[in-house]
């Protein structure tokens, strides 16, 4: 009886399951495919944040990246931090649109070829008509050579411009006209036709671009940078705290400046 | 036999296309790749307004794309007729695509994203796959 049924049951079912199998096989594959791809999707847009300087959506509050600072990544109210305190101390002085005491001081490391600089320049202006004197904004040298061929040439070029107390306006041209020159094989003859236009001497500009001091401050700014772990730009600090790059939209930088402004009302 | 195994290593040419898109996506989402970086490239390339198309990110329909040519070529590598008929046009449409899209890097964006270069790559292997599949005989 027993020899009778093991002779007939393989032939009977096996044949159906490995139809079954190969039928149902490639659908079980795609599923796991499909589990494993949105599961690292969701894995890595947890981890790269957090492993970066850039802290994620899920936390909209600005972190330190400075070894000086006390508060730990996660806290909702971290303490504010001057950033004089930070890292190295950068180019002296640095250019500050607004009073050094504002209670909110934002620190921008740009560089004038970066295309999302170029983007963030007129939220920032915005935030400048905004807040008038109660934001101080730093602007930091941070050309990322060589990735960009004249993001050098641009630092110079303000910079030198800065040496004849024109720093802003040759900062703002430069960014607002960023495609036009950032495509030519030369950009010396566009801005010194932007020193032109702004009123420098153009004999010092040239002898200045050249110079030690522009290439000193421009050095110094980026040794400010890497100290205190920039990685890309444009990386933006409020006082002392490193402003989550997704958050340098107009909408969630107000609010972060206004907070900084309403705990420095509460402290006086 | 032969052609099995051409629509096996589409399916497997087709999750490497499919890792650097969800990696590509991911960086698009957290902001990292419009960031600028010392690595030239990727964030032209990335920051562009060729990345976005209709408000969605281009490598999430890169990913979409090669999550259904991973499905098509693994259906096909057993036996199911309809998928390996899919497939050829919609490996042909990414194909032209990434042409396009190589055009823009070198044309238009003047810079170049390794992963954009790499997706373009396996797109191409991908056409070379199917296209031999079809002309070989099936057993």
């Amino acid at each position: 009886m027993v020899a009778i049924s093991s002779a007939h049951w393989p032939p009977l079912w096996q044949p159906r399951f490995e139809t079954l199998m190969k039928r149902i096989l490639p659908f079980i594959i795609i599923l796991a495919v499909l589990a494993i791809a949105l599961g690292s999707a969701w894995y890595l847009t947890r981890s790269i944040p957090s492993s970066n300087t850039v802290v994620g959506s899920q936390q909209p509050v600005p972190r330190s990246t400075s070894s000086a600072s006390p508060s730990s990544p996660g806290s909702q109210t971290p303490a504010p931090q001057t950033v004089a305190n930070a890292g190295d101390p950068g180019a002296e002085p640095p250019h500050v649109l607004g009073p050094p005491t504002a209670p909110a001081q934002l620190e921008e490391f740009g560089d004038f070829e970066c295309p999302p600089c170029g983007m963030f320049h007129p939220i920032l202006e915005q935030m400048h008509q905004e807040f008038g004197d109660r934001l101080a904004i730093t602007f930091r040298e941070f050309p990322l050579v060589p990735a960009h061929q004249h993001a050098l040439a641009a630092a110079s070029a303000a910079e030198a411009a800065g040496l004849q107390g024109k720093f802003w306006e040759m900062h703002d041209l430069l960014y607002e006209r960023q495609k036009t020159w950032k495509t030519e094989f030369d950009v010396r003859p566009v801005f010194e036709g932007y020193a032109r236009e702004i009123g420098l001497d153009l004999e010092r500009y040239r002898r200045d671009m050249a110079g030690e001091v522009v290439a000193q401050r421009i050095m110094q700014d980026g040794k400010r940078g890497h100290s205190l772990d920039v990685k890309g730009t444009p990386t933006v600090f409020l006082n002392g705290l490193e402003v989550p790059f997704e958050s340098l939209a107009a909408e969630r930088l107000r609010v972060f400046i206004q907070r900084e402004i309403d705990r420095a009302g509460k402290q006086k | 036999m032969k052609r099995t195994w051409l629509y096996a290593a589409a399916a497997l040419l087709a999750l490497l296309g499919l890792a650097d898109a969800i990696y590509l996506t991911v960086e698009h989402v957290t902001g990292q790749s419009v960031r600028c970086t010392i690595v030239a490239g990727c964030s032209e390339v990335l920051s562009s307004s060729y990345a976005v198309v209709a408000g969605i990110p281009l490598a999430m329909v890169g990913a979409a794309a090669y999550f259904s040519v991973f499905d098509l070529a693994l259906l096909a590598a057993f036996g199911y007729r309809v998928a390996a008929t899919l497939l050829t046009p919609l490996v042909i449409a990414m194909f032209l695509v990434s042409l396009w899209l190589i055009y823009l890097q070198a044309f238009v964006i003047h810079a170049f994203c390794q992963f954009c270069l790499f997706s373009a790559a396996i797109t191409f292997a991908l056409f070379v796959c199917v296209l031999v599949a079809r002309r070989v005989k099936s057993v």
